[in-house]
């Protein structure tokens, strides 16, 4: 499903840094991953590669067989339309939109007609056990429901692959196992592929397979059960 | 042309006696029904260019009462260019100057009496001819020959002077120079030349002004003097005036 | 110290968004400064030339622009408390001379008049050039300026061409005047002739246009003036000489009133301007403010630090704005003073303008003022940011809803007072009042307004691009407050050209109306090019020579006079009335008109103009005192009728009881009608082949005429179309910064659009989309207020500056061409936000805060 051979990423400022330095990983359709590894270690970077919003300085992506590189970014942001849903840490849902409306941005951008669309927002706020909060703006909510208003919003168009960048970082311990616990459930009951970034242990090891970064290698990938 | 000049010019000796006397006496003196004569003027400006006019002045009747017409013949751009003055004896003298080009004359103002006669150094006040009583006089002594007076033009008089220094011959009672002040501060000095009998009266046939301000000199020769001829009294009107250019 | 640890950086990273932002205080400073000092520096050479060709003149006896008989010099110069006096003609006239325009002729008395001036004559070349004698006897004898002779090359006795009552004519420079003093008057671009040439050359007959006196030593200004005027009575006027410009000021009162106008408009939005900035620069900086607050600043710290740096903002604006100001100044200077000449003939030339420090201070307080009051609000919503909540990152704090409820209801209120304001509107403070109110009123609403017709726009934006419509429509829905600021500046732009343009079509409309009515003669016989200049004048005899000109049907003797009426200037029309009225139907306001023409013509009364009537507040039945050199006419009004020959108003007079009492049958212009069957063009010939050598002749058409008007009234509305240029400029300046500002705002929001499946152009098209909606809720609010901003202008217009009743015409044509324009300039300043919004990094934008 998500296959990256030798993709290295540096980036230009003062000084050049050399966040990836050369990853070979290949995860397969269905699987549930989680990516660890110190701060700065390029966890992040390879998340925001897989999900297409930048371009590796060498190496090559492909996603479901579809090889990213020397795509437009047009075609690129297709791919992530059709195929990635996104989870930040820091939710960024749209402040000014209620929740049903966050949820149904990606479908409005696709074209969908209004009554799918509300159809669809609503099946997926249900899905995250929000359906009573539905008309709230994303200030009126807590850490935990925003996050799970985000995660509605990733699975919007049922991806096939779930991006998750620290999806508990910024919750307590009790909100962030509730939210987990709602990816692994939504992981199991769609059977999307799953890519979590975390730095909370007990979260990696929650997950069936987990890659180790340092100084942007993979340095350790170990499989559960 | 001057007043003083008109007054002094002609006067004749008499015995000494207080200023008023010897000037009236000067006055006296240089009586006469009618003059006419020919002037020319040069101008020796502070830069000593010069320019020169002619004209023809005629005079009917004397002193106080005196009418006189000043025509200018030459050169060719104010040939034509006239001027009337009416003296009376208890005021200040009309004058008028008659343009021919616009056909129009025009009343010299009292107030205008200060300024220069038409680029001469004459101011337009000296050459009005004016009654004795205008002025008060004191005798401050005798030089070279001459009685040295001082007149002081009274208030109803309306002159640019404060004071004038009068110089009048011991012997024909003819003034020879004349100084005028404004504010104890010297404007002109009139020098009375060439002085010679003409029909019985002594008359100076050269004048030479001096602008001592603008540091400018005017020099006035008469020519073809005479005395008390016929003069018809309808030429001393503005009619006239119009009429003959 | 906050300032430099705080502000500074923030500054210097949005350098181009803070400079637009303080544009609103720019040019509404510089509009003020511009035109105010524009005014006041006209108004300062004409003053000044009137000192210097005035010299030690302590009194003037003038009779309006008539002039009077000569021998009103000897009863001046009798009075025993008159000095010097020396009477004046004053004229302009045009040499032939390129780029020179206008020479200010003055003739004066030279046998005497050098007590009152210094003419400082340069020595001449030659000794007989500058002799007083010559320069008398030859009538084309002129003294000029050294400056006018170095600007055209010219020296003593060379020629200089004027056009003169007897046609174009060479005039031997005998004199040449130097310094600062007279010479230096009019710009330099002043003759001094004899005055019995001037009268000769410009048609005076036998009178005097003035008399300038110095009063005798020892005696009190003010005293002989009085007593003088006693003797000569009330037909003449004895006045200082800075009496003119007062009523040079009543003439240029009206632009200081529209530079009031758009000054103040172009304040309120940068008002706004700065208000949109300032709420965005809070809600961006709230994690700044929150570790200040952490660090343990004070709620009055920061909203003092907030309103400081509105302060500089305002003041560094306002600077800005006077130099810019300043700048313009001249431009408008020269324009206002070219139209003051054409129209008044008033002599004066804005060589330099004359900043006035009182009028800088006002420009620097009101744009401080405006800047502070625009910051306050951002100011007070900083100081109650939330420490806890800022630092929390993801956390937007949501703006009260009773913010908008007081807003919305403090607008109704305004709203109800502005309409109650209209009832008692014969009241100027009430009138003032209104206007303000329902202008405020309107910007109040602005948010509810836009949030209304959003919602209402918000089909019609779907109809056009479904995703994208429907997004950017949301966008403004769902934010009205920062969408309200921009559509509130682009709605009072918008407001302020429909006003402008409303009133110059209106009055376009009416002055045309009045021109087919008023000026329907074939041909125009006049002494000048231009029917307003009345230097030169026909004598009255002239009318029979032409009247037997072949093909002349009837013709009309028109002597126009500027005569002071109660301290203004106003028109004197004297002709024959009821032949007048035969051939032109003026609209008639009051009076009988088949009954008062008659009278007038009896010399048993006037009819006066609208405006006048308008002006002074006076009807049919009240009586005018005309001062004439005879003394007081006191003539009854026995109608108004429309008419637009003057901006302060006209007097219709018969024309025996003009030349019975003002001794002066000149003529300035000959209406001629035409018989049926020839043409104008042969008939002006005929009339020129006869005419045309003897004397200064011009002869122009209806339509010439017409063309004339028109092109006054272009001028005259040619700062008006400065003031709407600028008031668009604003209005994209608005919009380019708050678009600016509010799409870098939503920078995060923009990158979460994309990272969800948002396509480039999807993003694009968006903010497209909500820029245009924002310009079309700008227009349509703007529409809407134009509507009320016209009312009040026109109504202004009528009570306060032309007295004229214009028509309330809604200018549709402007209002349509607003539309690309609004548009254009939205979508160009959507386009570069959202180019730099889509082209940006997006792991940059999701981590943007």
């Amino acid at each position: 499903m998500i296959l990256l051979t030798n993709v290295t990423k540096e980036f230009d400022g003062k000084r050049k840094v050399r966040a990836l330095a050369g990853v070979n990983l290949h995860i397969h359709k269905g699987e549930m991953v989680s990516l660890v590894g110190p701060s700065g270690s390029g966890k992040s970077t390879l998340l925001n590669l897989i999900g297409t919003l930048d371009q590796p300085t060498s190496g090559q992506i492909a996603l479901d067989g579809q090889v990213l590189s020397g795509v437009a970014d047009d075609e690129l942001t297709r791919v992530r339309r059709d195929k990635i849903g996104f989870i930040f840490q820091f939710f960024n849902l749209l402040p000014s939109l209620s929740c049903l409306e966050n949820v149904a941005l990606p479908l409005h951008l696709r074209g969908w007609k209004r009554k799918e669309i509300r159809e669809r927002a609503s099946e997926l706020l249900d899905l995250v056990g929000l359906s009573q909060r539905k008309d709230h703006l994303p200030d009126e909510l807590s850490g935990g429901e925003r996050q799970r208003v985000a995660i509605a919003r990733a699975l919007s168009v049922y991806p096939p692959i779930l991006l998750a960048d620290e999806p508990t970082g910024n919750l307590d311990t009790h909100t962030g196992g509730e939210i987990l616990a709602l990816v692994r459930d939504l992981h199991e009951r769609l059977g999307a592929t799953v890519l979590m970034v975390t730095h909370d242990r007990a979260v990696a090891e929650s997950c069936p397979r987990t890659v180790t970064l340092r100084d942007g290698l993979v340095v350790d990938d170990i499989a559960r059960r | 042309m001057n007043k003083y000049l008109l007054i002094f010019l002609l006067a004749l000796p008499l015995a000494a006696q207080d200023g008023r006397t010897i000037v009236a006496e000067s006055q006296k003196r240089a009586r006469a029904d009618s003059q006419r004569y020919e002037g020319t003027l040069e101008v020796n400006d502070a830069k000593r260019k010069v320019s020169t006019k002619r004209w023809v002045y005629e005079r009917l009747g004397s002193a106080g009462e005196s009418k006189a017409v000043l025509r200018f013949t030459a050169p060719a751009e104010v040939k034509g260019v006239a001027l009337l003055i009416l003296n009376h004896p208890d005021r200040a003298s009309d004058q008028w100057m008659w343009t021919p080009a616009v056909a129009r004359e025009r009343r010299i103002a009292l107030q205008d009496r200060r300024t220069r006669f038409f680029g001469t150094d004459f101011s337009f006040e000296d050459l009005e001819e004016r009654d004795v009583d205008r002025s008060t006089y004191k005798t401050l002594g005798e030089e070279n020959g001459a009685w040295k007076i001082e007149g002081t033009p009274k208030p109803e008089a309306k002159s640019q002077y404060t004071r004038v220094l009068i110089w009048i011959r011991k012997d024909n009672y003819v003034a020879t120079q004349i100084e005028c002040y404004a504010k104890d501060v010297l404007i002109r000095r009139i020098r009375y030349t060439e002085i010679e009998k003409v029909q019985n009266i002594w008359t100076a046939r050269n004048v030479e002004v001096h602008d001592l301000q603008r540091d400018s000199r005017t020099t006035m020769k008469l020519e073809k003097l005479q005395y008390n001829l016929s003069l018809a009294a309808e030429s001393f009107t503005l009619q006239a005036l119009r009429r003959e250019q | 110290m906050l300032l430099r640890l705080i502000t500074w950086p923030y500054v210097r990273k949005h350098l181009l968004r803070c400079t637009l932002t303080t544009a609103g205080i720019v040019l509404g400073v510089a509009v003020f400064v511009g035109m105010h000092t524009a005014n006041q520096s006209v108004l300062y050479a004409f003053n000044r030339t009137v000192d210097k060709i005035a010299g030690t003149t302590q009194l003037q006896v003038t009779a309006g622009e008539t002039g009077f008989p000569e021998d009103v010099l000897e009863r001046v110069q009798g009075h025993p408390g008159v000095g010097v006096a020396a009477p004046v003609i004053e004229a302009t006239v045009q040499t032939g001379l390129q780029g020179e325009g206008n020479l200010l002729v003055l003739g004066v008395d030279m046998t005497g008049d050098r007590n009152l001036r210094d003419y400082e004559l340069e020595k001449a070349d030659e000794a007989i050039i500058d002799d007083p004698l010559v320069f008398l006897a030859q009538p084309d004898s002129v003294i000029v300026s050294e400056k006018f002779c170095q600007r055209n090359g010219l020296k003593l006795n060379d020629w200089l061409t004027m056009r003169t009552m007897e046609g174009p004519k060479q005039f031997t420079i005998r004199g040449v005047m130097q310094g600062d003093g007279l010479a230096s008057a009019y710009g330099g671009n002043l003759a001094i002739m004899d005055i019995y040439a001037a009268q000769m050359v410009f048609g005076r007959g036998r009178t005097f246009d003035r008399i300038d006196l110095s009063v005798a030593e020892g005696q009190q200004v003010d005293r002989v003036q009085k007593s003088l005027q006693a003797m000569l009575g009330p037909g003449l006027q004895v006045d200082p000489p800075s009496s003119r410009g007062q009523q040079f000021e009543a003439m240029a009162k009206i632009y200081s009133m529209s530079a009031n106008i758009s000054s103040l408009f172009a304040l309120f939005i940068g008002l706004f301007l700065i208000y949109n900035t300032f709420s965005i620069a809070v809600t961006q900086r709230r994690g700044e403010i929150g570790i200040l607050r952490a660090l343990g600043a004070t709620q009055g710290q920061v909203k003092r630090l907030f309103l400081l740096e509105s302060g500089i903002a305002g003041l560094l604006g306002s600077l800005a704005g006077l130099g810019f100001g300043l700048l313009i100044a001249r431009g408008m200077a020269r324009y206002i003073s070219d139209f003051m000449g054409e129209v008044y003939g008033a002599a004066q030339r804005a060589e330099e303008i004359s900043a006035d420090p009182r009028l800088l201070l006002t420009a620097l307080a009101l744009g401080v003022a405006t800047s502070l009051i625009a910051g306050w609000i951002p100011a007070r919503n900083a100081a109650a940011v939330d420490p806890v909540k800022a630092l929390q990152k993801g956390r937007v704090q949501v703006i009260t809803e009773g913010e908008n409820r007081t807003r919305r209801w403090t607008a109704l209120a305004l709203l109800a007072l502005a309409i109650l304001c209209v009832f008692f509107g014969h009241r100027p403070l009430f009138f003032y009042s209104g206007y303000l109110l329902s202008v405020l009123a309107a910007l109040l609403l602005t948010p509810a307004l836009c949030s209304w017709l959003a919602s209402l726009l918000r089909p019609f934006m779907k109809l056009l691009r479904p995703v994208e419509g429907a997004l950017a429509a949301d966008s403004i829905l769902q934010s009205p407050r920062r969408t309200s600021g921009t559509v509130a500046a682009l709605s009072l732009s918008v407001a302020l050209v429909i006003g402008l343009g409303g009133i110059s079509k209106a009055s376009y409309e009416t002055i045309l109306d009045w021109a087919d009515a008023a000026l329907n003669p074939d041909l125009f016989v006049s002494s000048s090019q231009s029917v307003t200049q009345r230097s030169f004048r026909f004598p009255a005899s002239l009318g029979a020579e032409i009247q037997a000109v072949g093909g002349i049907d009837e013709i009309q003797a028109v002597r126009t006079a500027r005569i002071v009426h109660e301290g203004i200037p106003v028109m004197l029309v004297a002709g024959d009335v009821q032949r007048l009225a035969k051939r032109v139907k003026m609209r008639v306001v009051e009076g009988d008109p088949r009954t008062m023409y008659q009278l007038v013509e009896r010399g048993q009364g006037v009819v006066i103009s609208d405006n006048f009537a308008l002006l002074r507040h006076v009807h049919k039945g009240d009586v005018l005192h005309i001062m004439s050199p005879s003394g007081r006419l006191d003539l009854p009004i026995l109608g108004v009728v429309v008419d637009y020959s003057d901006q302060q108003g006209t007097i219709l007079m018969d024309r025996h009881l003009f030349v019975k009492h003002w001794k002066d049958d000149t003529i300035n212009v000959f209406r001629v009608y035409l018989k049926p069957g020839y043409t104008q063009q042969a008939v002006r010939q005929e009339l020129l082949n006869r005419f045309g050598q003897r004397t200064r002749f011009f002869v122009l058409t209806n339509g010439e005429i017409r063309a004339f008007i028109l092109r006054i009234t272009d001028q005259w509305f040619g700062l008006t179309y400065v003031q709407i240029f600028v008031a668009v400029l604003v209005a994209i300046l608005g919009i380019v910064n708050t678009l600016t500002v509010s799409i870098s705002d939503r920078k995060r929001e923009l990158g979460v659009l994309q990272a969800v499946g948002g396509l480039r152009s999807q993003v694009r098209h968006t903010i497209w989309m909500e820029a245009l909606a924002i310009g079309t809720l700008g227009l349509l609010i703007g529409y809407a207020l134009g509507a009320v901003n016209l009312y009040y202008i026109l109504e202004v217009t009528r009570r306060d500056i032309a007295g004229m009743r214009l028509n309330y015409r809604y200018p549709f044509e402007i209002a349509l061409t607003l539309i690309p324009v609004m548009l254009g300039a939205a979508l160009l300043s959507g386009a570069g936000p959202a180019e730099a919004a889509v082209r940006g990094s997006l792991v940059e934008a999701l981590e943007y805060e």
